[in-house]
């Protein structure tokens, strides 16, 4: 088994994802960045964009956030985010739907996350 | 004595009350379910910004540091954001924010210092208005309760934080109920400005974070957004205990309304006893007078 890094993606109505991934690819304001175990200490303002989920060499799940932060040790990272969908489980007419329905800043969101599936 | 007539209206009107206070009550049970478990989900969050915070806060250079994070030097005037509800009927819930508010008011006036303060919800700042009304900021409604908005929140700190930046205050605490269960609520008093320094840098003391853009810049972005995390999580967990404290004040009510009643009902039913044996008395007395 590889090293492994434990990830949290967290927004502030719940626990998005909580496990244990060989790598973690995040948008950074100055770009993607990659996150593998023992990564140095670094706190990071995210910008909205997709992160992407690694394990056993292949991307099993990816989340598009509205911006955030990220907090890496060597051990962990922590994604601290308003919003995040699961782009695995996500439904274009769904989030259509709520589109029409949400203020502008969600709209946006939104309007990103149908373009990115 | 009461009449009959009159112990009947009083028993009527004690169980329409009990109806009212019953329907209450399951209002909030079942609004109770919703809120708790956003309280609930809204921790994770809250509790890691946190500890970023307090981590950023425990390194940070005090000199250097923007202001947010670690005052501007000064502790002459205080802010307090006081987070009650904006109905009543929910117990001890608004009294005992509107005690402790007091209560921190008179210390802090004892210690020479000028106080303000942000009311949110309305029923602590009506019981205050007489005593604080003229150190009140302002007094908010309607964005606690039942559903509560990030983006409220996020509005509220920024009033907060650019108040801060104005110098309208030094620093800035936020007292608010903590849902701990369905039964108990607990008064908190959150430091907001500056930020409270936890017991960080424990784990991985000594070593120093990287940032990404420079310190100053993620930090300007980061502060304000921490500041309005910290009182949507207070805003949720006020609206949770703000339920549960109507539920178990509704559910009383509605036990005492029946205890009432029982009784009500014992005495209607004496009186009732001793109106027929004194009219049997008239009668046979009457009988045999002849």
């Amino acid at each position: 088994m590889a090293e492994t890094t434990q990830l949290e993606l967290v927004t502030p109505a719940r626990i998005m994802a909580q496990k244990s991934v060989q790598m973690v690819v995040a948008p950074g304001v100055e770009g993607l960045f990659g996150v593998l175990p023992r990564h140095a200490p670094l706190l990071a303002d995210l910008t909205r964009g997709i992160v992407e989920v690694h394990e056993d060499g292949k991307v099993t799940d990816r989340f598009m956030i509205d911006g955030g932060l990220a907090d890496v040790s060597g051990e962990s990272v922590t994604i601290l985010a308003e919003r995040a969908i699961d782009l695995g489980s996500a439904d274009a007419a769904t989030l259509k739907e709520k589109a029409a329905n949400a203020n502008e800043a969600e709209a946006a969101f939104l309007n990103a996350v149908i373009e990115a599936l | 004595m009461a009449s009959l007539k009159d112990l009947k209206t009083r028993i009527n009107s004690v169980k329409s009350t009990q109806k009212i206070t019953a329907a209450m009550k399951m209002v909030a049970a079942a609004k109770l379910r919703r809120a708790q478990e956003a309280a609930e989900a809204g921790r994770p969050y809250a509790d890691r910004m946190r500890g970023v915070i307090a981590n950023l806060a425990a390194k940070a250079d005090a000199s250097s540091a923007p202001a947010l994070l670690v005052g501007n030097g000064k502790s002459t005037t205080h802010l307090l954001v006081v987070v009650s509800a904006d109905r009543g009927l929910c117990g001890g819930f608004n009294g005992s924010i509107t005690r402790q508010t007091r209560t921190e008011v008179a210390r802090l006036q004892g210690e020479g210092k000028t106080v303000k303060l942000l009311m949110v919800g309305r029923k602590s700042a009506d019981a205050l208005r007489r005593e604080f009304g003229d150190i009140y900021i302002a007094s908010l409604e309607g964005i606690q309760g039942t559903s509560v908005a990030f983006a409220d929140a996020a509005d509220l700190g920024e009033t907060v934080r650019s108040g801060f930046e104005n110098g309208d205050f030094d620093v800035c605490t936020m007292i608010y109920n903590k849902f701990v269960n369905a039964i108990t609520q607990e008064v908190k008093l959150t430091q907001l400005i500056p930020a409270e320094v936890g017991d960080a840098g424990g784990d991985d003391a000594g070593s120093n974070y990287d940032y990404e853009p420079e310190e100053d810049e993620l930090l300007a972005s980061l502060l304000p957004r921490i500041i309005s995390t910290q009182i949507y999580s207070a805003l949720l967990e006020s609206s949770a205990a703000e339920l549960a404290a109507r539920m178990t004040a509704m559910d009383n009510a509605t036990r005492n309304a029946g205890d009432m009643i029982d009784r009500l009902t014992l005495v209607f039913n004496r009186t009732r006893q001793a109106a027929i044996t004194n009219e049997l008395i008239e009668i046979i007395s009457g009988a045999e007078a002849l």
